[in-house]
């Protein structure tokens, strides 16, 4: 008796681990794990009994997700399949070698339907290691009960904002995003590319800062807060704060975000069906930029299950999923279809004008050095905002300690 | 058996925990370990230290810490004394008092940081609301380097007192009152007292607050992170902060390790020069006292 006991519930215990599903875990920053409960529920409902997903909820902030990131792929296992990574990461994983190649996973017929924009900054030295779930992109917001038309270039929209001013209709003209952080950074490569300049080319290591139209950018921006168009906060301004001032009715112009869209529709906007979107000014004859900062999720090396975790990312980036993420959530979505889908556009008519602005998205520098040399423009804009020193001074700085870096680094092409 | 031999459990893990980190840092100074190098540590003869010596970043960020230990380890004592002295009376309800005012200290650092940085945040702050009101123009704390620094050390002031005060009031309940009692018979005033009675015999406990105080100081880290960031133009940056960056964000672990290691070896030499000057005063008050 006691050996068939025996036998049988080894032989139930068997067959319980190989019902076991695959168990896939993804860890992302807080406002996307909670976004996409509702479609990991039907992901599991789906493969139930076969893979079983588990989306960790990270920190709320970029840098502090990736500090947990790095933190813990340092450490050697990876106890994540897979992470939602920004755009900005992954030169820097990849040359970690913390990333798995997505090569074998997506079909090229995949990569050519995603949106031009949102399919920039995946690869890394010719191999895929994003896919991505959103794209987003710096737009310019403007408030359509002061003008009918959103202005073009630097100086338009310096003359709107004074005139509105001055009548007394607005108390600033251009909130952005000043403080020392990535979000400056992201600010001045709109500008820097507007003026038909280029900040930083990891392929030929030319760097722009210190020529004419890093400094006409750099004077520009130093320019909008000393002639009062822009307050003197804004040197302390992030996203939030930017939002706050412009959904209050203190500016006629801001630049943010797709998700600010959303926010400045709410009821307690005083803004709200006075707004619309398009790309940020640049000087007549250069095409306007739009920063990229997209999100993609990425396999890591280590993980025990790289199939499911592709399934996972499948059904998470698919067109249903990208629909429901946008209606829901306002995600800009990355396939061109869903940009031409008519029912969507008459429910969402700013659908429109993103789609224009992401085809003049622009990457941020693709280095795995990019933390440095985005904190070195950061510092010294900073200074130049905040009356340290000249935008002349602070571009030349700036080129130089960005010499210095990547010199230290041995990145330096 | 001698009895240094019962010490050698304890010696163990101290090198385990203390010893053993600081030569592998001390090592890895001496590469470069870096996401260009695949993580791999590679011996770079020195350049590390090169890089270090010229890093006019780093040399800010020293003595932007160092400026706010001083200024904020200063006042910290300064008020921590008069708020154990004020504890120390016999006040109603005293046990409400006292266990009130460490809140401040209780609480997270994170969580007071974001506090301050919404208080002193412009134009919706009540600190930038109350200035804009008297000057007609803002403040603009957060975003001005020559103030920004300011508002962090009033942050640690708010938070940290309270850990001085506690240790000083520890150190006033041990003086006998019967001292007092014979200086007053003696003719000694109040101030008399403070200076020949209070202030000496309280001296070691002064001196274990300041360095609590000033090891923590140096290593300021998650109140600046929170509040600014480090900005505006840097002007906030701490060496800790500095170093962690370059490990985590950059990551650049040979040159964080050299940043670490440099700073330990020039604040360890400012303790020690500290703790010599201190004992100096401590002896020289103490012969005083049996004068």
């Amino acid at each position: 008796m006691v050996p068939i006991i025996i036998i049988a519930s080894i032989l139930f215990g068997l067959s319980v681990v190989a019902r076991q599903p695959d168990h896939v875990s993804i860890l992302m920053p807080a406002p996307f794990a909670d976004s996409t409960v509702d479609l990991v529920k039907s992901f599991n409902q789906q493969h139930h009994g076969r893979i079983h997903l588990n989306v960790i909820r990270g920190p709320l902030e970029t840098e502090a997700i990736s500090d947990l990131a790095i933190s813990s792929l340092l450490l050697g296992d990876t106890p994540f399949d897979g992470l939602l990574m920004d755009v900005t990461w992954v030169p820097k994983y990849a040359k970690a070698g913390w990333l798995e190649s997505l090569d074998n996973y997506f079909s090229n017929n995949e990569v050519s339907a995603l949106a031009s924009g949102a399919s920039e900054g995946n690869h890394y030295q010719g191999s895929l290691l994003r896919w991505p779930l959103t794209a987003d992109i710096g737009l310019l917001y403007w408030r359509t009960d002061l003008m009918d038309q959103p202005p073009r270039t630097p100086q338009e929209l310096e003359r709107i904002s004074q005139k509105l001013q001055s009548s007394g209709r607005v108390p600033y003209g251009y909130v952005w995003q000043g403080r020392q952080y990535e979000g400056l950074s992201c600010v001045f490569l709109e500008v820097i590319d507007g003026f038909g300049g280029e900040w930083f080319s990891a392929e030929s290591g030319q760097i722009g800062l210190d020529k004419p139209a890093g400094l006409a950018a750099a004077q520009w921006l130093d320019g909008l807060i000393q002639r009062g168009v822009s307050p003197r906060a804004v040197t302390n301004f992030s996203e939030s704060e930017a939002l706050q001032s412009f959904k209050s009715g203190q500016a006629a112009f801001m630049r943010n975000w797709p998700y600010a869209w959303a926010e400045l529709q709410k009821n307690d906007s005083q803004v709200k069906n006075k707004i619309a979107i398009t790309t940020m000014v640049a000087q007549t004859g250069h095409q306007p930029a739009a920063t990229l900062g997209s999100w993609g999720l990425s396999l890591l090396r280590g993980s025990a299950h790289p199939e499911s975790t592709v399934e996972a990312f499948k059904f998470l980036t698919s067109e249903e999923s990208q629909r429901y993420l946008y209606s829901q959530y306002g995600y800009t979505p990355t396939q061109k279809a869903i940009f031409n889908d008519q029912d969507l556009l008459k429910k969402h008519p700013s659908l429109q004008s993103i789609g224009e602005a992401l085809a003049y998205a622009r990457s941020r520098p693709e280095t795995p050095v990019y933390a440095q040399v985005s904190d070195v423009l950061q510092r010294k804009l900073s200074g130049t905002l905040t009356g340290m020193t000249s935008p002349t001074a602070g571009m030349q700085q700036a080129e130089q300690s960005t010499i210095q870096v990547l010199e230290a680094a041995g990145a330096a092409p | 058996m001698p009895l240094t031999l019962l010490l050698l459990p304890s010696l163990i893990f101290l090198i385990a925990v203390f010893a053993l980190p600081l030569i592998r840092y001390v090592w890895l100074s001496f590469h470069a370990d870096s996401v260009m190098t695949g993580l791999l540590a590679i011996p770079n003869q020195g350049a590390n230290w090169q890089r270090f010596i010229h890093d006019s970043r780093y040399w800010q960020d020293l003595f932007q810490t160092l400026r706010f230990a001083f200024v904020s380890v200063t006042a910290e004592v300064v008020l921590g004394f008069i708020i154990a002295l004020i504890l120390n009376q016999p006040l109603r309800k005293r046990a409400l008092i006292r266990s009130s005012s460490l809140i401040p200290w209780a609480l997270p650092t994170t969580v007071m940081a974001l506090g301050w940085r919404w208080i002193f945040n412009t134009p919706y702050g009540p600190i930038d609301r109350l200035i804009q009101s008297g000057l007609g123009r803002p403040l603009n704390a957060l975003g001005e380097p020559s103030i920004a620094w300011i508002t962090t050390v009033y942050a640690d002031i708010w938070k940290t007192t309270p850990f001085v005060a506690l240790i000083l009031l520890a150190g006033l309940q041990t003086i006998p009152s019967d001292l007092y009692e014979a200086a007053k018979l003696e003719g000694a005033g109040p101030w008399i007292c403070l200076r020949r009675i209070t202030v000496p015999l309280l001296l070691p406990y002064l001196g274990l607050a300041l360095m609590f105080r000033l090891a923590q100081a140096f290593g300021v880290f998650d109140l600046v992170q929170v509040m600014t960031g480090g900005g505006p133009a840097s002007s906030t940056e701490s060496i800790a902060l500095y170093a962690y960056w370059n490990a985590l964000r950059f990551l650049d672990f040979g040159y964080s390790a050299t940043i670490m290691i440099g700073s330990f070896v020039i604040l360890s030499s400012l303790i020690v020069i500290a703790w010599v000057v201190i004992s100096l005063a401590r002896n020289r008050s103490a012969g005083a006292f049996a004068k």
